[in-house]
């Protein structure tokens, strides 16, 4: 079958056939693997509301809400915030590099932002460690339980980006990637500034407001 | 391969930079009571960084309809669910028990963690396996 694909050539099978060429791509008018990731991110937008729609009810209905301020160290996942953020900008200057044809650069950046990356994730299992000594467990009130269950998954999604991340940089230090091919740092960039955009928006909620 | 897109990536992870630093200002300066002006303002701040964010760094601003398609319906279906569960709790204001009450399954009335008329058939049923020995 995959030989049959391969051998077909529209060219000559047009002339057999007395049909014309169809020389367009009957796929969507967009990378398949483009359509794909932002299919993905369309379900995770769809996890993360489940995840903040459910926050936002279970706090509104409930008879009182500590303040954040008193639970949470807001300075330093401020900080961590901040960092996320120079993340998802080394991943833009990543991009912008290999489009540039400079491999060099998208090591690079694409370096740096897997060690700030990790950074992030390492901020937050010191915080995690923290709240845990001081008996702040998940099952102790619907604060802690709604900030661990929206905290926790958004921390995974980071992990899975930073593995992602750190499999482009291994086939980008092989060289893999040109200045006219560069769609897997592009899609692995898409993912990894969603995660940022999440945490944007879990920052402001859990621990602001 | 893809088409580039051009922008001031730097101009913009400087804006994004600067609007945490004020939303975490005015987290922290605005009075924790006044809701309203503290709610508002950092909601505002969050969208506006969520914004930039979506249309230059994941490049939404420089996509085809098929994309922008994809996406589009996911506000509505936002609403959807938010709206689907908000009726669990827009009554609580009318409940007769704290909330978070363990209620028994059948008579509905409060009862104390580990009681109720389950969990005392529960603990019979261990009881009579107890008195056969196993």
């Amino acid at each position: 079958m995959s030989k049959a694909i391969a051998a077909y050539d529209p060219a000559v099978d047009a002339a057999v056939h007395h049909h014309p060429i169809y020389d367009y791509d009957s796929g969507p008018p967009v990378d398949r693997g483009k359509f794909a990731i932002w299919l993905f991110l369309a379900t995770e937008i769809m996890f993360f509301t489940g995840l903040i729609g459910t926050y936002v009810v279970l706090r509104t209905g409930a008879p009182s809400w500590p303040n954040p301020a008193a639970r949470l160290a807001v300075d330093i996942t401020a900080a961590n915030t901040f960092i996320l953020i120079v993340s998802s900008w080394t991943v833009v200057r990543g991009l912008a590099a290999i489009q540039k044809g400079d491999q060099g650069g998208l090591v690079k950046w694409l370096g740096l932002s897997i060690l700030i990356g990790s950074v992030f994730v390492g901020v937050q299992v010191y915080e995690y460690i923290e709240l845990f000594k001081h008996g702040a467990l998940p099952n102790q009130d619907l604060f802690w339980s709604t900030f661990y269950a929206m905290t926790g998954f958004h921390g995974l999604h980071v992990i899975v980006g930073v593995i992602w991340l750190s499999c482009l940089w291994i086939a980008a230090v092989r060289g893999r990637y040109t200045a006219q091919d560069y769609m897997a740092i592009e899609l692995g960039g898409l993912y990894w500034h969603f995660v940022d955009l999440v945490w944007v928006l879990l920052f402001t909620l859990v621990y602001l407001m | 391969m893809s088409e580039q897109h051009h922008f001031n990536a730097n101009k913009i992870f400087v804006t994004l930079i600067i609007l945490t630093a004020l939303e975490v200002a005015w987290g922290t300066l605005i009075p924790y009571d006044a809701k309203f002006f503290l709610w508002g303002g950092l909601l505002a701040f969050a969208f506006w960084k969520g914004l930039l964010i979506f249309m230059y760094f994941m490049h939404m601003k420089f996509e085809g309809w098929i994309v922008k398609c994809l996406i589009a319906p996911t506000p509505f279906l936002m609403c959807v669910v938010v709206f689907a569960i908000m009726p669990d709790v827009a009554m609580n204001g009318q409940l007769d028990h704290e909330l978070g009450d363990q209620l028994d399954p059948v008579d509905g009335a409060v009862v104390e963690i580990g009681t109720g008329s389950r969990n005392i058939e529960h603990t019979a049923d261990h009881g009579d396996d107890d008195s056969t020995g196993h």
